[in-house]
């Protein structure tokens, strides 16, 4: 079974169509990268699986379930954690809370416990810490663990929300132009991350990019979506000679 | 220090805590005065018609108030779950107008109904305390768990939930955080810490009316929390105590008091855009005031 | 028939009040998003100044007891004079409320504080000034006009008539210089979009200044047309109004013109059809209005919804 799989799936935003017809399946382990110029639609198509947008027509699977209905938080505790285009942290707080944040759903403590400190709840509150710390350890931000989100630099930032989205322990992580404002060298070791998270943390990963070079190197299966629609699907190979994709990238007149 | 301005301070600072609860989760509410009044008209009400409650010593009795206390956070807490379903769904200023038109509509409810006493409101509420001072003690300890219990929410999940909603509300959701429980939380709390407060303060001032839930009330609340910061329970603490002390402090200066309290609110926001109790600050001080707030409230429940 | 008509009237011509006082704070709100809670103070003292400038006399309580202007202005000029005093005042307080927060990049919510803080203090000032007294503005103010009019048979006051053709007057006036002058165009930029509208070449700040200053104007005419209708029942008598002026606001939409006209009026009809035994609960009906609104509609009759950006 799919892990994730769409079907026929359009969204109107009055009489704009960001996306018409788009049928795509993400299977389990793969990651899956979304090619597509400016405005064609990919951010939307994230905002529809995560549950930010309703779309106008079609279905969204997980699992063979429909997730039609449910609200965002819903859809993030079925194990769909996402990143941001233009960076949504939690500013006012450390990366360390932004991390804690993250995991959320598997805090969860009795209130009484909370409430009187309790040795078992002092023991799971330093374990979460841990394993917050951990995570901040693998984007190597564990030097700023306790500084301010707002004051780390932009690099940092994409690497905390990604730490953040991890925390959540989820099956399917959405990436919405993680690269974005990295220099080569980190793009390099970008790749080299999501590559050994997935490995590490038995991740399905769905990628949106505008760097090709990055994503034909990186994801298992792309598809390209153009003006709302899907225009193409397959290999790297594949993708990087369909004639509809190098019309849409090079034919438009960029 | 006169204890009956202390009195008036210490519920300030209550009401500051109620007003900053849902303000750290973002929301802007000024619904506190009606849930104030509400509480107030619960007391006035029992106190002076359920003979039951009197007891029959010379004092009426403190288990009475708790009573009193405990049906008031009843009432007001089904009353903010109901309403806050409804007017949570309201974001920014849209909602600090809607809750102001809640107290508005209590109000001239309050004022017009027979058994509430009208404009004149209810007079003769007994008095459990023979001095001022009995009131502060009762409401230092009050207040002192209550600030207990806002360091254990900040501390913990629903605490860190809270904060991650005011830094941005679609984010948090994305962590799997349910927004709208979790903001309809702060508003029930908010409204259950103003009921209580409501209760002590109509028992304190011996009479109870209309007037003392209205709109000026929903600002200088609001002004405790601003003023005194609203990342940390400490900072409307502060801006309660403070802030209700002013008027009085500057009595001296006669008929200029309001308008250099209304000169204080005006440059307050100015050079302490924060609040003056700022997180930073907070742990500075945390040593010391956590452990004192932690050994008053063991000091209650004994 | 003549008691419908009377009812019109009476609603209108509240209604049109509403109005004006509603626009003062949608002007504001629609450049800088905010509320401005020193509103109804600057209304209150508009209806003072008209009442000095007609020559009326400052009562034995207030710092300035016994004062009277050496001379006395007709009405039809005291009223604007005062509108423009009133709009000094409000120039003032975005001066020290509302620039300052501005100027530092402060959260934009700080201002409902700081606009209080200038709203305490103005309402104090004047009672420092000319005490907690009411006034009202003598009969004879308006000349040899007769104190009702008939109209199809209904009897109404002249006061009312006026208030209803100076507002009518007011709104119109404001509408032409909104659609029609380079200064209301630009208004209309910035609230549109403050930071495109600055990179256009539009002096964002003196925009603000402007609709300050016409905001400020359009409340002490107001505040005059009420002291002179009513009567100036102290100095808090503009923050019951400044309430009312809130649910008008929300039932037209925040930041929409006609929308602060239109919710006048309804507001203020609503309320004349509110029956005797039941005025108590006339105060109340703004509320409810203003409150099923935003839940059924939280835009507004007129506005436009909030947009929910990703």
């Amino acid at each position: 079974m799919n892990l994730l799989q769409l079907e026929d799936v359009g969204v109107r935003f009055g009489g704009l169509r960001a996306l018409q017809g788009v049928d795509l399946e993400v299977k389990q382990g793969e990651i899956f990268g979304l090619l597509g110029p400016n405005g064609a639609g990919k951010t939307t198509l994230f905002n529809v699986i995560s549950g930010l947008t309703a779309p106008s027509s079609g279905t969204v699977r997980w699992r063979g379930a429909s997730l039609a209905g449910l609200s965002s938080h819903r859809i993030a505790r079925l194990g769909i954690a996402r990143t941001f285009q233009n960076l949504r942290l939690f500013s006012s707080m450390s990366c360390l809370e932004n991390v804690l944040v993250g995991m959320h759903q598997h805090a969860r403590q009795p209130p009484l416990a909370a409430l009187l400190q309790t040795q078992s709840f002092r023991r799971r509150e330093s374990q979460l810490q841990q394993e917050a710390l951990a995570l901040l350890d693998l984007f190597q931000l564990e030097a700023t663990a306790h500084q301010d989100a707002a004051s780390l630099s932009y690099g940092d930032r994409r690497r905390l929300e990604m730490a953040r989205a991890l925390a959540s322990r989820p099956q399917l992580l959405l990436l919405d132009e993680p690269a974005a404002g990295m220099n080569p060298s980190e793009k390099d070791e970008l790749r080299e991350l999501i590559r050994r998270i997935r490995d590490q943390f038995k991740l399905t990963v769905l990628i949106i990019e505008h760097h090709v070079p990055l994503m034909l190197g990186l994801c298992d299966r792309l598809a390209v979506l153009n003006f709302g629609q899907r225009i193409a699907l397959g290999s790297p190979d594949q993708v990087r000679r369909d004639p509809a994709v190098i019309e849409a990238y090079l034919g438009g007149g960029t | 220090m006169d204890a009956g301005l202390l009195e008036q301070m210490l519920l300030g600072a209550l009401l500051g805590l109620s007003v900053y609860l849902p303000l750290r989760c973002g929301q802007l509410s000024l619904a506190t005065p009606g849930f104030f009044a509400i509480g107030g008209t619960v007391a006035a009400l029992l106190s002076t018609r359920v003979p039951a409650l009197a007891g029959s010593g010379s004092t009426y009795p403190i288990t009475s108030v708790l009573l009193e206390m405990a049906l008031a956070a009843l009432l007001t807490g089904v009353l903010a779950l109901g309403l806050g379903r409804v007017v949570l769904r309201l974001r920014g200023i849209y909602l600090a107008i809607a809750t102001i038109a809640l107290v508005e509509i209590l109000r001239v409810v309050t004022l017009n109904l027979e058994f509430t006493g009208g404009a004149l409101g209810i007079f003769g509420i007994p008095q459990p305390f023979n001095s001022a001072a009995g009131y502060a003690a009762f409401t230092l300890a009050l207040l002192a768990l209550i600030c207990w219990l806002c360091d254990r929410l900040e501390k913990t999940r629903p605490g860190r939930a809270m904060a991650a909603i005011r830094d941005d509300e679609l984010a948090a959701a994305s962590q799997g955080i349910n927004t709208a429980d979790t903001k309809l939380l702060a508003f029930v709390l908010s409204a259950l810490v103003a009921g209580i407060t409501g209760v002590v303060a109509a028992h304190f001032l011996n009479s109870w009316n209309a007037k003392l839930g209205n709109f000026d009330a929903s600002i200088t609340t609001l002004a405790f929390v601003v003023f005194g910061g609203s990342r940390t329970w400490l900072g409307p603490v502060f801006g309660g105590l403070l802030l209700t002390a002013l008027p009085e402090l500057l009595r001296p200066v006669g008929d200029l008091r309001l308008i250099v309290f209304g000169a204080v609110i005006l440059v307050g926001p100015l050079f302490f855009p924060q609040g003056v109790i700022t997180p930073e600050l907070f742990k500075w001080f945390k040593p010391r005031i956590g452990g004192i707030t932690t050994a008053a409230a063991q000091g209650v429940k004994q | 028939m003549e008691g419908l008509l009377q009812l019109l009237f009476n609603g209108l011509s509240v209604g049109a009040v509403y109005a004006l006082f509603a626009l003062g704070y949608t002007l504001v709100f629609s450049v800088l998003g905010v509320i401005n809670f020193a509103h109804g103070a600057i209304f209150t003292m508009g209806a003072y100044f008209t009442y000095l400038l007609i020559g009326g006399a400052v009562g034995a309580n207030g710092l300035l007891a016994g004062l009277q202007f050496p001379f006395a202005l007709p009405f039809w000029l005291a009223l604007p004079l005062a509108g423009i005093a009133a709009a000094a005042v409000a120039l003032v307080v975005e001066r020290i409320a509302f620039r300052p927060l501005r100027d530092r990049g402060s959260d934009p919510l700080l201002a409902l504080i700081t606009s209080l803080g200038a709203g305490v203090i103005l309402v104090n000032l004047i009672q420092l000034l000319v005490g907690a007294e009411s006034y009202s503005i003598p009969v004879g103010t308006l000349g040899s006009l007769p104190a009702a009019l008939s109209i199809a048979g209904a009897k109404v006051r002249t006061v009312q008539v006026m208030l209803l053709a100076i507002s009518g007057l007011l709104l119109a006036a404001l509408s032409i210089w909104i659609n029609g002058s380079r200064s209301g165009k630009a208004l209309q930029a910035v609230s549109e979009d403050p930071v495109t509208a600055q990179l256009l070449g539009i002096n964002s700040a003196r925009v603000i200044q402007i609709a300050f200053g016409i905001s400020g104007f359009l409340a002490g005419m107001a505040g005059g047309l009420v002291g002179l209708s009513i009567s100036i029942a102290g100095p808090y008598f503009g923050i019951g109004y400044g309430l009312k002026g809130l649910g008008v606001l929300v039932l037209g939409g925040l930041g929409s013109v006609p929308g602060a006209v239109l919710g006048g009026l309804i507001i203020g009809l609503a309320e004349a059809c509110v029956p005797a035994d039941l005025s108590g609960y006339k105060d109340a009906v703004s509320f409810g209005f203003l409150f099923l609104v935003l839940l059924v509609r939280p835009q507004g009759l007129l506005g436009r919804p909030q947009a929910n950006k990703v």
